[in-house]
Protein backbone atom coordinates (compact mmCIF):
# COMPACT_ATOMS: atom_id res chain seq x y z
CA UNK A 1 0.00 0.00 0.00
CA UNK A 2 1.59 3.20 -1.03
CA UNK A 3 1.76 5.79 -3.85
CA UNK A 4 4.37 5.48 -6.40
CA UNK A 5 5.46 7.76 -8.81
CA UNK A 6 7.79 5.57 -12.16
CA UNK A 7 9.63 8.65 -14.56
CA UNK A 8 7.00 11.26 -13.85
CA UNK A 9 7.86 14.38 -16.17
CA UNK A 10 5.70 17.53 -16.01
CA UNK A 11 5.60 20.92 -16.44
CA UNK A 12 3.71 23.81 -18.17
CA UNK A 13 2.23 24.41 -21.35
CA UNK A 14 5.30 24.23 -23.79
CA UNK A 15 8.43 25.25 -21.16
CA UNK A 16 10.63 23.05 -20.00
CA UNK A 17 9.91 20.41 -17.26
CA UNK A 18 9.81 21.83 -13.89
CA UNK A 19 10.00 17.56 -12.60
CA UNK A 20 11.72 15.30 -14.71
CA UNK A 21 11.86 11.67 -14.38
CA UNK A 22 10.82 11.57 -10.49
CA UNK A 23 10.72 8.22 -9.13
CA UNK A 24 9.09 8.18 -5.91
CA UNK A 25 7.60 5.76 -3.21
CA UNK A 26 5.43 7.36 -0.75
CA UNK A 27 5.07 5.00 1.99
CA UNK A 28 1.48 4.57 3.69
CA UNK A 29 1.00 5.48 7.48
CA UNK A 30 3.64 7.92 7.43
CA UNK A 31 3.68 12.09 7.36
CA UNK A 32 5.67 12.71 4.06
CA UNK A 33 7.18 16.29 3.88
CA UNK A 34 8.26 17.53 0.67
CA UNK A 35 10.90 20.64 0.70
CA UNK A 36 13.04 22.51 -1.44
CA UNK A 37 13.64 26.18 -2.46
CA UNK A 38 11.38 28.16 -4.67
CA UNK A 39 10.63 26.65 -8.15
CA UNK A 40 12.59 23.41 -7.05
CA UNK A 41 8.83 21.74 -8.54
CA UNK A 42 7.66 20.30 -4.98
CA UNK A 43 3.93 22.08 -5.62
CA UNK A 44 4.25 20.99 -9.36
CA UNK A 45 4.92 17.68 -8.40
CA UNK A 46 2.07 17.58 -5.79
CA UNK A 47 -0.34 19.15 -8.60
CA UNK A 48 0.24 16.14 -10.87
CA UNK A 49 -0.30 13.71 -8.39
CA UNK A 50 -3.25 15.42 -7.63
CA UNK A 51 -4.40 15.42 -11.01
CA UNK A 52 -4.43 19.32 -11.39
CA UNK A 53 -1.48 18.98 -14.02
CA UNK A 54 -1.09 16.24 -16.62
CA UNK A 55 2.48 14.78 -16.88
CA UNK A 56 4.00 14.56 -20.16
CA UNK A 57 5.31 11.03 -19.00
CA UNK A 58 5.03 8.94 -16.26
CA UNK A 59 3.09 7.22 -14.41
CA UNK A 60 1.31 7.39 -10.94
CA UNK A 61 -0.37 4.58 -8.81
CA UNK A 62 -2.07 5.15 -5.54
CA UNK A 63 -2.27 1.33 -3.80
CA UNK A 64 -3.67 -0.43 -7.21
CA UNK A 65 -5.29 2.63 -8.61
CA UNK A 66 -4.06 4.33 -11.59
CA UNK A 67 -4.42 7.70 -10.98
CA UNK A 68 -4.19 9.11 -14.46
CA UNK A 69 -6.44 6.82 -16.16
CA UNK A 70 -9.57 6.59 -13.58
CA UNK A 71 -12.73 7.81 -13.02
CA UNK A 72 -11.67 11.40 -11.23
CA UNK A 73 -14.21 10.85 -8.57
CA UNK A 74 -13.01 7.68 -7.97
CA UNK A 75 -9.08 8.74 -7.58
CA UNK A 76 -10.77 11.60 -5.27
CA UNK A 77 -12.17 8.70 -3.09
CA UNK A 78 -8.70 7.45 -2.38
CA UNK A 79 -7.01 10.60 -2.41
CA UNK A 80 -7.39 14.30 -0.56
CA UNK A 81 -5.99 17.54 -2.54
CA UNK A 82 -5.78 20.70 -0.74
CA UNK A 83 -4.04 23.59 -3.15
CA UNK A 84 -1.98 26.51 -1.62
CA UNK A 85 -4.20 29.20 -0.80
CA UNK A 86 -7.47 27.80 -1.79
CA UNK A 87 -10.26 30.35 -3.35
CA UNK A 88 -12.54 31.24 -0.72
CA UNK A 89 -15.89 30.87 -2.33
CA UNK A 90 -18.01 33.89 -1.30
CA UNK A 91 -21.69 33.35 0.71
CA UNK A 92 -20.41 30.25 1.66
CA UNK A 93 -20.55 28.73 5.18
CA UNK A 94 -18.30 26.25 7.25
CA UNK A 95 -20.33 23.71 7.00
CA UNK A 96 -21.22 23.97 3.18
CA UNK A 97 -18.05 23.87 2.54
CA UNK A 98 -16.73 21.13 4.59
CA UNK A 99 -19.86 19.53 2.90
CA UNK A 100 -18.15 19.89 -0.05
CA UNK A 101 -15.97 17.36 1.21
CA UNK A 102 -18.28 14.83 0.52
CA UNK A 103 -18.70 15.54 -3.49
CA UNK A 104 -16.71 12.29 -4.06
CA UNK A 105 -19.32 9.81 -2.52
CA UNK A 106 -22.65 11.82 -3.57
CA UNK A 107 -24.60 11.61 -6.41
CA UNK A 108 -24.84 14.38 -8.99
CA UNK A 109 -27.48 16.62 -6.87
CA UNK A 110 -24.98 16.24 -3.85
CA UNK A 111 -27.89 14.85 -1.31
CA UNK A 112 -26.44 14.10 2.13
CA UNK A 113 -26.75 10.66 3.05
CA UNK A 114 -26.87 9.86 6.94
CA UNK A 115 -23.16 8.92 6.78
CA UNK A 116 -22.14 12.54 5.16
CA UNK A 117 -23.56 14.12 7.76
CA UNK A 118 -22.05 12.16 10.32
CA UNK A 119 -18.60 13.03 8.44
CA UNK A 120 -19.55 16.76 8.44
CA UNK A 121 -19.91 17.00 11.91
CA UNK A 122 -16.58 14.52 12.83
CA UNK A 123 -14.28 16.78 10.71
CA UNK A 124 -15.66 20.34 11.88
CA UNK A 125 -15.17 18.15 15.23
CA UNK A 126 -11.94 17.40 14.84
CA UNK A 127 -10.82 20.87 13.38
CA UNK A 128 -12.47 22.66 16.35
CA UNK A 129 -15.12 24.81 14.21
CA UNK A 130 -17.98 23.58 15.71
CA UNK A 131 -18.82 27.38 17.13
CA UNK A 132 -18.25 28.79 13.57
CA UNK A 133 -20.10 26.40 11.58
CA UNK A 134 -22.86 28.46 10.52
CA UNK A 135 -20.31 31.11 9.32
CA UNK A 136 -19.24 32.50 6.13
CA UNK A 137 -15.98 30.81 5.29
CA UNK A 138 -15.10 34.62 3.77
CA UNK A 139 -15.58 36.30 7.05
CA UNK A 140 -12.85 33.31 9.35
CA UNK A 141 -9.36 34.42 9.80
CA UNK A 142 -6.14 32.67 7.70
CA UNK A 143 -6.12 30.06 10.54
CA UNK A 144 -9.42 29.41 10.45
CA UNK A 145 -10.14 29.43 6.63
CA UNK A 146 -7.14 26.96 6.48
CA UNK A 147 -8.87 25.18 9.65
CA UNK A 148 -12.50 24.67 7.47
CA UNK A 149 -10.23 23.41 4.09
CA UNK A 150 -8.71 20.90 6.03
CA UNK A 151 -12.19 19.74 7.36
CA UNK A 152 -13.37 19.46 4.55
CA UNK A 153 -10.19 17.29 2.97
CA UNK A 154 -11.13 15.09 6.24
CA UNK A 155 -14.67 14.74 5.37
CA UNK A 156 -13.29 13.66 2.35
CA UNK A 157 -12.99 10.39 4.68
CA UNK A 158 -9.62 8.92 2.14
CA UNK A 159 -6.83 7.09 2.97
CA UNK A 160 -4.25 9.60 1.51
CA UNK A 161 -4.50 13.80 1.89
CA UNK A 162 -1.97 15.90 0.44
CA UNK A 163 -1.63 19.28 1.39
CA UNK A 164 -0.02 22.13 -0.60
CA UNK A 165 1.68 24.56 2.05
CA UNK A 166 -0.72 24.80 4.30
CA UNK A 167 0.77 27.08 6.44
CA UNK A 168 2.17 30.07 4.25
CA UNK A 169 0.32 33.50 5.14
CA UNK A 170 -0.47 32.05 8.58
CA UNK A 171 1.28 33.21 11.79
CA UNK A 172 3.38 30.98 13.78
CA UNK A 173 0.65 29.74 16.49
CA UNK A 174 -1.84 29.07 13.17
CA UNK A 175 1.03 27.40 11.45
CA UNK A 176 1.56 25.25 14.80
CA UNK A 177 -2.02 24.39 14.76
CA UNK A 178 -1.67 23.44 11.38
CA UNK A 179 0.69 21.27 11.90
CA UNK A 180 -0.96 19.62 15.15
CA UNK A 181 -3.70 18.92 12.63
CA UNK A 182 -1.67 16.90 10.28
CA UNK A 183 0.09 14.85 13.25
CA UNK A 184 -3.81 14.25 14.15
CA UNK A 185 -4.80 12.75 10.77
CA UNK A 186 -1.81 10.83 11.14
CA UNK A 187 -2.62 9.50 14.20
CA UNK A 188 -6.13 8.75 12.67
CA UNK A 189 -4.10 6.43 10.08
CA UNK A 190 -3.74 8.88 7.29
CA UNK A 191 -1.33 9.00 5.11
CA UNK A 192 -0.11 12.62 4.33
CA UNK A 193 2.03 14.66 1.83
CA UNK A 194 2.93 17.89 2.40
CA UNK A 195 4.82 20.55 1.15
CA UNK A 196 6.37 23.12 3.60
CA UNK A 197 9.26 25.95 3.20
CA UNK A 198 10.31 25.99 6.70
CA UNK A 199 12.87 23.12 7.14
CA UNK A 200 12.78 23.01 10.58
CA UNK A 201 8.80 22.67 10.90
CA UNK A 202 9.32 19.99 7.99
CA UNK A 203 12.22 18.26 10.38
CA UNK A 204 9.62 18.29 13.64
CA UNK A 205 6.47 17.47 12.08
CA UNK A 206 7.59 15.07 9.26
CA UNK A 207 8.13 11.12 9.57
CA UNK A 208 10.13 11.33 6.54
CA UNK A 209 11.73 14.12 4.05
CA UNK A 210 11.90 14.20 0.30
CA UNK A 211 14.14 17.62 -0.60
CA UNK A 212 13.87 18.57 -4.19
CA UNK A 213 16.32 20.96 -6.19
CA UNK A 214 15.60 22.04 -9.45
CA UNK A 215 12.93 19.03 -10.77
CA UNK A 216 14.99 16.28 -9.14
CA UNK A 217 15.00 14.77 -5.54
CA UNK A 218 18.19 15.23 -3.99
CA UNK A 219 17.59 13.33 -0.91
CA UNK A 220 15.38 11.24 0.79
CA UNK A 221 14.53 10.21 4.46
CA UNK A 222 14.26 10.36 7.97
CA UNK A 223 14.67 14.00 8.78
CA UNK A 224 17.85 13.51 11.26
CA UNK A 225 19.61 11.96 8.16
CA UNK A 226 18.65 14.18 5.44
CA UNK A 227 19.06 17.82 6.96
CA UNK A 228 22.53 18.17 6.95
CA UNK A 229 25.01 21.45 6.31
CA UNK A 230 26.13 19.40 3.38
CA UNK A 231 22.67 18.93 1.60
CA UNK A 232 21.70 22.81 2.66
CA UNK A 233 24.99 24.07 1.01
CA UNK A 234 23.86 21.93 -2.64
CA UNK A 235 20.30 22.64 -2.15
CA UNK A 236 20.13 26.45 -0.97
CA UNK A 237 23.34 27.49 -1.59
CA UNK A 238 23.22 28.76 1.98
CA UNK A 239 26.30 27.83 4.94
CA UNK A 240 24.52 26.75 8.01
CA UNK A 241 24.38 25.31 11.20
CA UNK A 242 22.45 21.99 12.34
CA UNK A 243 21.43 21.58 15.88
CA UNK A 244 18.73 19.37 17.86
CA UNK A 245 15.50 21.31 18.63
CA UNK A 246 15.58 21.70 22.56
CA UNK A 247 12.39 20.59 22.68
CA UNK A 248 11.79 17.74 19.98
CA UNK A 249 15.08 16.69 19.26
CA UNK A 250 14.51 17.20 15.79
CA UNK A 251 17.30 19.48 13.30
CA UNK A 252 16.86 22.87 13.54
CA UNK A 253 19.00 25.25 10.85
CA UNK A 254 20.39 28.57 11.17
CA UNK A 255 22.62 30.31 8.65
CA UNK A 256 25.63 31.35 9.47
CA UNK B 1 -33.14 9.54 4.25
CA UNK B 2 -31.30 12.18 1.99
CA UNK B 3 -31.36 15.95 3.11
CA UNK B 4 -29.32 18.57 0.75
CA UNK B 5 -26.72 19.44 3.39
CA UNK B 6 -27.83 23.21 4.52
CA UNK B 7 -28.82 24.29 7.99
CA UNK B 8 -32.62 23.24 8.28
CA UNK B 9 -33.15 27.09 8.82
CA UNK B 10 -31.52 28.00 5.72
CA UNK B 11 -33.37 25.92 3.77
CA UNK B 12 -37.09 26.48 5.27
CA UNK B 13 -36.19 30.47 5.25
CA UNK B 14 -34.86 29.40 1.21
CA UNK B 15 -38.33 27.69 0.77
CA UNK B 16 -40.33 30.84 2.24
CA UNK B 17 -38.61 33.00 -0.06
CA UNK B 18 -39.14 31.05 -2.93
CA UNK B 19 -42.99 30.56 -2.35
CA UNK B 20 -43.10 34.27 -1.76
CA UNK B 21 -40.84 35.39 -5.11
CA UNK B 22 -43.36 32.82 -7.18
CA UNK B 23 -46.30 34.92 -5.38
CA UNK B 24 -44.74 38.27 -6.38
CA UNK B 25 -44.26 37.27 -9.90
CA UNK B 26 -47.61 36.08 -10.51
CA UNK B 27 -48.99 39.09 -9.43
CA UNK B 28 -46.51 41.15 -11.33
CA UNK B 29 -47.26 39.40 -14.58
CA UNK B 30 -51.00 39.42 -14.12
CA UNK B 31 -50.41 43.68 -13.55
CA UNK B 32 -48.88 43.02 -16.41
CA UNK B 33 -51.48 42.24 -18.55
CA UNK B 34 -53.68 44.18 -17.13
CA UNK B 35 -51.77 47.96 -18.09
CA UNK B 36 -51.24 49.06 -21.30
CA UNK B 37 -52.79 51.28 -24.17
CA UNK B 38 -56.57 49.54 -23.11
CA UNK B 39 -56.42 49.29 -19.28
CA UNK B 40 -58.05 45.83 -18.80
CA UNK B 41 -59.71 44.65 -14.58
CA UNK B 42 -57.63 42.02 -13.26
CA UNK B 43 -61.51 40.04 -13.05
CA UNK B 44 -61.59 40.07 -17.08
CA UNK B 45 -58.11 39.08 -17.28
CA UNK B 46 -58.97 35.79 -15.11
CA UNK B 47 -61.84 35.44 -16.68
CA UNK B 48 -60.07 35.48 -20.23
CA UNK B 49 -57.45 33.09 -19.28
CA UNK B 50 -59.45 30.54 -17.51
CA UNK B 51 -62.43 31.06 -19.58
CA UNK B 52 -65.22 31.93 -17.10
CA UNK B 53 -68.13 33.78 -17.54
CA UNK B 54 -68.60 37.58 -17.65
CA UNK B 55 -66.43 39.51 -19.76
CA UNK B 56 -63.64 38.64 -21.26
CA UNK B 57 -60.92 40.31 -23.63
CA UNK B 58 -59.67 37.53 -25.99
CA UNK B 59 -57.71 39.85 -28.55
CA UNK B 60 -55.83 41.95 -26.87
CA UNK B 61 -55.07 39.26 -23.93
CA UNK B 62 -54.05 36.26 -26.11
CA UNK B 63 -53.00 37.54 -29.05
CA UNK B 64 -51.11 40.43 -27.48
CA UNK B 65 -50.04 40.67 -24.09
CA UNK B 66 -50.17 37.12 -23.07
CA UNK B 67 -47.27 35.97 -25.49
CA UNK B 68 -45.01 38.80 -24.35
CA UNK B 69 -45.87 38.22 -20.58
CA UNK B 70 -44.91 34.05 -21.23
CA UNK B 71 -41.55 35.57 -22.82
CA UNK B 72 -40.31 37.95 -20.35
CA UNK B 73 -40.45 34.61 -17.73
CA UNK B 74 -39.03 32.56 -20.00
CA UNK B 75 -36.10 35.33 -20.85
CA UNK B 76 -36.07 36.67 -17.60
CA UNK B 77 -35.10 33.46 -15.90
CA UNK B 78 -32.51 32.35 -18.67
CA UNK B 79 -30.79 35.26 -18.45
CA UNK B 80 -30.52 35.26 -15.04
CA UNK B 81 -29.62 31.49 -14.93
CA UNK B 82 -26.72 31.75 -17.83
CA UNK B 83 -25.34 35.16 -15.65
CA UNK B 84 -25.39 33.20 -11.94
CA UNK B 85 -23.94 30.12 -14.10
CA UNK B 86 -20.88 32.47 -16.11
CA UNK B 87 -20.39 34.13 -12.63
CA UNK B 88 -19.05 31.03 -10.71
CA UNK B 89 -17.46 29.29 -13.77
CA UNK B 90 -15.62 33.09 -14.31
CA UNK B 91 -15.34 33.33 -10.31
CA UNK B 92 -16.14 37.13 -11.14
CA UNK B 93 -18.36 38.70 -9.83
CA UNK B 94 -18.57 41.14 -12.74
CA UNK B 95 -19.34 38.50 -15.44
CA UNK B 96 -22.29 38.18 -17.05
CA UNK B 97 -23.75 36.81 -20.80
CA UNK B 98 -22.07 40.37 -22.21
CA UNK B 99 -18.70 39.08 -20.59
CA UNK B 100 -18.43 36.29 -22.70
CA UNK B 101 -19.59 37.86 -25.81
CA UNK B 102 -22.56 36.37 -26.11
CA UNK B 103 -24.97 39.50 -26.57
CA UNK B 104 -23.10 41.43 -28.71
CA UNK B 105 -22.52 38.11 -31.23
CA UNK B 106 -26.13 37.48 -31.11
CA UNK B 107 -27.13 41.59 -31.74
CA UNK B 108 -24.32 41.64 -34.55
CA UNK B 109 -26.07 38.23 -36.30
CA UNK B 110 -29.63 39.00 -35.89
CA UNK B 111 -29.22 43.07 -36.84
CA UNK B 112 -26.55 41.56 -39.55
CA UNK B 113 -29.27 39.27 -41.22
CA UNK B 114 -32.00 42.02 -40.81
CA UNK B 115 -30.04 44.72 -42.55
CA UNK B 116 -27.58 42.74 -44.98
CA UNK B 117 -30.18 40.20 -45.91
CA UNK B 118 -33.68 42.16 -45.47
CA UNK B 119 -35.17 39.12 -48.05
CA UNK B 120 -34.79 36.37 -45.29
CA UNK B 121 -38.18 36.67 -43.35
CA UNK B 122 -37.92 38.10 -40.02
CA UNK B 123 -38.81 34.72 -38.01
CA UNK B 124 -35.05 33.86 -38.67
CA UNK B 125 -34.11 36.55 -36.73
CA UNK B 126 -33.90 34.48 -33.62
CA UNK B 127 -31.73 31.31 -35.29
CA UNK B 128 -29.51 33.99 -36.44
CA UNK B 129 -29.15 35.20 -33.06
CA UNK B 130 -28.13 32.27 -31.59
CA UNK B 131 -25.25 31.67 -34.29
CA UNK B 132 -23.78 34.83 -33.10
CA UNK B 133 -24.19 34.36 -29.48
CA UNK B 134 -22.40 30.80 -29.78
CA UNK B 135 -20.06 31.77 -31.99
CA UNK B 136 -18.40 34.76 -29.62
CA UNK B 137 -18.56 32.45 -26.73
CA UNK B 138 -17.04 29.14 -28.17
CA UNK B 139 -14.23 31.24 -29.45
CA UNK B 140 -13.85 32.41 -25.98
CA UNK B 141 -14.28 28.97 -24.58
CA UNK B 142 -12.15 27.21 -27.21
CA UNK B 143 -9.47 29.42 -26.52
CA UNK B 144 -9.68 29.10 -22.96
CA UNK B 145 -10.05 25.01 -23.16
CA UNK B 146 -6.96 24.83 -25.45
CA UNK B 147 -5.02 27.10 -23.53
CA UNK B 148 -6.24 25.59 -20.73
CA UNK B 149 -6.37 29.80 -19.31
CA UNK B 150 -7.27 31.11 -15.92
CA UNK B 151 -10.81 32.49 -14.91
CA UNK B 152 -9.33 36.31 -14.96
CA UNK B 153 -7.58 35.42 -18.96
CA UNK B 154 -11.07 33.76 -19.94
CA UNK B 155 -13.01 36.95 -18.79
CA UNK B 156 -10.51 39.58 -20.28
CA UNK B 157 -10.74 37.68 -23.88
CA UNK B 158 -14.69 37.95 -23.72
CA UNK B 159 -14.85 41.26 -23.22
CA UNK B 160 -12.21 41.77 -26.27
CA UNK B 161 -14.63 39.63 -28.19
CA UNK B 162 -17.77 41.22 -27.36
CA UNK B 163 -15.89 44.51 -28.72
CA UNK B 164 -15.28 43.56 -31.98
CA UNK B 165 -18.84 42.05 -31.98
CA UNK B 166 -20.18 45.55 -30.65
CA UNK B 167 -17.78 47.51 -33.40
CA UNK B 168 -19.71 45.06 -35.94
CA UNK B 169 -23.48 46.69 -34.23
CA UNK B 170 -22.40 49.84 -34.60
CA UNK B 171 -20.82 49.58 -38.22
CA UNK B 172 -24.03 47.82 -38.99
CA UNK B 173 -26.55 50.91 -37.62
CA UNK B 174 -24.21 53.37 -39.26
CA UNK B 175 -24.10 52.50 -42.50
CA UNK B 176 -27.53 51.16 -42.70
CA UNK B 177 -29.03 53.73 -44.56
CA UNK B 178 -32.73 52.05 -44.16
CA UNK B 179 -33.93 54.71 -41.64
CA UNK B 180 -37.70 53.73 -42.32
CA UNK B 181 -37.65 50.79 -39.12
CA UNK B 182 -36.64 51.94 -35.94
CA UNK B 183 -37.30 48.16 -34.57
CA UNK B 184 -34.08 47.10 -34.77
CA UNK B 185 -32.84 49.81 -32.41
CA UNK B 186 -35.44 48.93 -30.06
CA UNK B 187 -34.68 45.50 -30.44
CA UNK B 188 -31.06 46.20 -29.36
CA UNK B 189 -32.47 47.95 -26.28
CA UNK B 190 -33.82 44.89 -24.90
CA UNK B 191 -37.50 45.42 -25.61
CA UNK B 192 -41.05 42.74 -26.15
CA UNK B 193 -42.70 45.38 -27.90
CA UNK B 194 -44.60 43.29 -30.97
CA UNK B 195 -43.80 39.46 -29.66
CA UNK B 196 -46.27 37.01 -30.61
CA UNK B 197 -47.07 33.12 -30.18
CA UNK B 198 -44.77 33.07 -32.89
CA UNK B 199 -41.49 34.08 -30.70
CA UNK B 200 -42.71 31.95 -27.76
CA UNK B 201 -43.36 28.99 -30.47
CA UNK B 202 -39.45 28.56 -31.16
CA UNK B 203 -38.03 29.59 -27.79
CA UNK B 204 -40.13 27.62 -25.21
CA UNK B 205 -38.53 24.06 -25.81
CA UNK B 206 -35.00 24.75 -25.63
CA UNK B 207 -35.65 27.54 -22.68
CA UNK B 208 -37.15 25.47 -20.44
CA UNK B 209 -34.94 22.61 -21.26
CA UNK B 210 -32.01 24.37 -20.66
CA UNK B 211 -33.10 25.61 -17.40
CA UNK B 212 -33.70 22.36 -16.32
CA UNK B 213 -29.99 20.90 -17.22
CA UNK B 214 -28.79 24.46 -15.46
CA UNK B 215 -30.75 23.35 -12.22
CA UNK B 216 -29.31 19.67 -12.74
CA UNK B 217 -26.03 21.02 -12.45
CA UNK B 218 -26.22 23.12 -9.63
CA UNK B 219 -24.18 21.40 -7.51
CA UNK B 220 -21.52 21.05 -9.75
CA UNK B 221 -21.48 25.46 -9.73
CA UNK B 222 -20.97 24.63 -5.92
CA UNK B 223 -17.74 22.74 -6.69
CA UNK B 224 -16.33 24.79 -9.68
CA UNK B 225 -16.56 28.18 -7.90
CA UNK B 226 -14.32 26.15 -5.56
CA UNK B 227 -11.84 27.20 -8.36
CA UNK B 228 -9.64 24.55 -10.12
CA UNK B 229 -7.16 23.25 -7.70
CA UNK B 230 -10.10 22.51 -4.66
CA UNK B 231 -12.64 20.98 -7.52
CA UNK B 232 -10.12 18.76 -9.11
CA UNK B 233 -9.02 17.53 -5.59
CA UNK B 234 -13.02 16.41 -5.15
CA UNK B 235 -13.07 14.82 -8.65
CA UNK B 236 -14.35 17.47 -10.62
CA UNK B 237 -13.05 16.83 -14.51
CA UNK B 238 -12.84 21.38 -14.34
CA UNK B 239 -12.13 21.87 -17.98
CA UNK B 240 -15.06 19.27 -19.45
CA UNK B 241 -17.45 21.13 -16.67
CA UNK B 242 -16.40 24.34 -17.55
CA UNK B 243 -16.89 23.88 -21.03
CA UNK B 244 -20.46 22.01 -20.21
CA UNK B 245 -21.65 24.33 -17.66
CA UNK B 246 -20.62 27.46 -20.63
CA UNK B 247 -22.32 26.14 -23.06
CA UNK B 248 -25.38 25.44 -21.02
CA UNK B 249 -25.11 29.34 -19.98
CA UNK B 250 -24.38 30.69 -23.45
CA UNK B 251 -27.60 28.88 -25.52
CA UNK B 252 -29.56 29.88 -22.78
CA UNK B 253 -28.31 33.60 -22.90
CA UNK B 254 -28.58 33.65 -26.81
CA UNK B 255 -31.94 32.43 -26.82
CA UNK B 256 -33.37 35.06 -24.64
CA UNK B 257 -31.05 37.74 -26.88
CA UNK B 258 -32.87 36.37 -30.32
CA UNK B 259 -36.62 36.52 -28.53
CA UNK B 260 -35.87 39.39 -26.31
CA UNK B 261 -32.99 41.52 -27.71
CA UNK B 262 -30.14 42.78 -25.20
CA UNK B 263 -31.10 43.18 -21.58
CA UNK B 264 -27.56 42.85 -20.54
CA UNK B 265 -28.57 43.91 -16.83
CA UNK B 266 -30.73 40.99 -15.78
CA UNK B 267 -27.57 38.63 -16.00
CA UNK B 268 -25.54 40.67 -13.96
CA UNK B 269 -27.95 41.84 -11.35
CA UNK B 270 -30.34 38.73 -10.81
CA UNK B 271 -27.64 36.15 -9.43
CA UNK B 272 -26.04 39.49 -7.10
CA UNK B 273 -29.60 39.77 -5.67
CA UNK B 274 -30.39 36.03 -5.50
CA UNK B 275 -26.96 35.26 -3.91
CA UNK B 276 -27.78 38.08 -1.45
CA UNK B 277 -31.02 36.50 -0.38
CA UNK B 278 -30.09 33.09 -0.04
CA UNK B 279 -26.12 32.46 -0.23
CA UNK B 280 -23.78 31.08 -2.81
CA UNK B 281 -25.14 27.70 -2.58
CA UNK B 282 -26.65 27.23 -6.08
CA UNK B 283 -29.53 24.39 -5.77
CA UNK B 284 -31.34 27.25 -3.60
CA UNK B 285 -29.35 30.16 -5.55
CA UNK B 286 -30.46 29.60 -8.96
CA UNK B 287 -33.74 29.09 -8.70
CA UNK B 288 -34.13 32.58 -6.41
CA UNK B 289 -31.99 33.96 -9.34
CA UNK B 290 -34.61 32.82 -12.26
CA UNK B 291 -37.19 33.97 -10.26
CA UNK B 292 -35.49 37.33 -9.54
CA UNK B 293 -35.21 37.71 -13.53
CA UNK B 294 -38.49 36.84 -14.22
CA UNK B 295 -39.87 39.51 -11.53
CA UNK B 296 -37.36 41.90 -12.85
CA UNK B 297 -38.04 41.62 -16.63
CA UNK B 298 -42.08 41.17 -16.10
CA UNK B 299 -41.74 44.30 -14.00
CA UNK B 300 -39.53 46.23 -16.47
CA UNK B 301 -41.93 45.77 -19.36
CA UNK B 302 -44.64 46.56 -17.76
CA UNK B 303 -43.76 49.09 -16.10
CA UNK B 304 -42.56 51.08 -19.35
CA UNK B 305 -46.24 50.26 -20.83
CA UNK B 306 -47.81 52.16 -17.99
CA UNK B 307 -45.59 55.23 -17.86
CA UNK B 308 -47.14 56.79 -20.98
CA UNK B 309 -49.27 54.61 -22.97
CA UNK B 310 -49.10 54.25 -25.93
CA UNK B 311 -45.92 55.05 -25.93
CA UNK B 312 -43.62 51.55 -24.64
CA UNK B 313 -40.50 52.39 -23.14
CA UNK B 314 -38.21 49.21 -23.65
CA UNK B 315 -37.97 46.90 -20.58
CA UNK B 316 -34.23 46.40 -21.25
CA UNK B 317 -33.62 50.32 -20.44
CA UNK B 318 -35.99 50.27 -17.90
CA UNK B 319 -35.09 46.93 -16.13
CA UNK B 320 -31.75 48.92 -15.76
CA UNK B 321 -33.51 51.86 -14.59
CA UNK B 322 -34.91 49.89 -11.72
CA UNK B 323 -32.60 47.51 -10.96
CA UNK B 324 -29.49 49.68 -10.64
CA UNK B 325 -30.06 51.62 -7.52
CA UNK B 326 -31.22 48.24 -5.84
CA UNK B 327 -27.82 46.99 -7.48
CA UNK B 328 -25.25 49.33 -6.21
CA UNK B 329 -26.95 49.19 -2.65
CA UNK B 330 -26.47 45.79 -2.81
CA UNK B 331 -22.46 46.02 -3.55
CA UNK B 332 -22.14 48.88 -1.03
CA UNK B 333 -23.73 46.75 1.50
CA UNK B 334 -21.59 43.55 0.84
CA UNK B 335 -18.73 45.09 -0.26
CA UNK B 336 -16.63 43.40 2.98
CA UNK B 337 -17.20 40.07 2.36
CA UNK B 338 -15.19 40.48 -0.97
Amino acid sequence: MSITLAGVTAGYGRDRAIVADIDLTIRTGEVTVLIGPNGCGKSTLLKTIGRLLKPRSGAIHVDDLDVLRNDPKRVARTIAYLPQSPVVPTAITVEQLVGYGRAPHQSLLGLRSPRDIELVDQAIATTGLDDLRARPVAELSGGQRQRAFIAMALAQDTPYVMLDEPTTFLDIRHQVETLDLIRQLHDAGRTSIVVLHDIAQAARYGDRLVVMHEGKIVAEGRPADVVTPDLLREVYGLECAVYPDPVSGTPVVTPR
Amino acid sequence: MTEIGLPRSTTSRAVTLIVALVVLVIAAALWGISVGAVAIPVDVIVNTLFNLDGEQQTYIIIKSRLPRMVLALLAGGALALSGAIIQAVIRNPLASPNIIGINSGAALFALGMVLVFPAIPVAWMPLAACIGGLLAASFVMLVAHYRNLSAVHLALIGVAVGFVFQAGVDYLLITSSDSESSAPMIWLTGSLWGRTWGHVAISWIPLLALSAVALLLSYRLDLIALGEGTATGLGLNVPRQRLILLFVATMLASVAVAVVGVMGFIGLMAPHIARRLVGGSHRLMLPVSALVGMLLVVLADSIGRAIAPPIEISAGILAALIGAPFFVYIMLTTASET
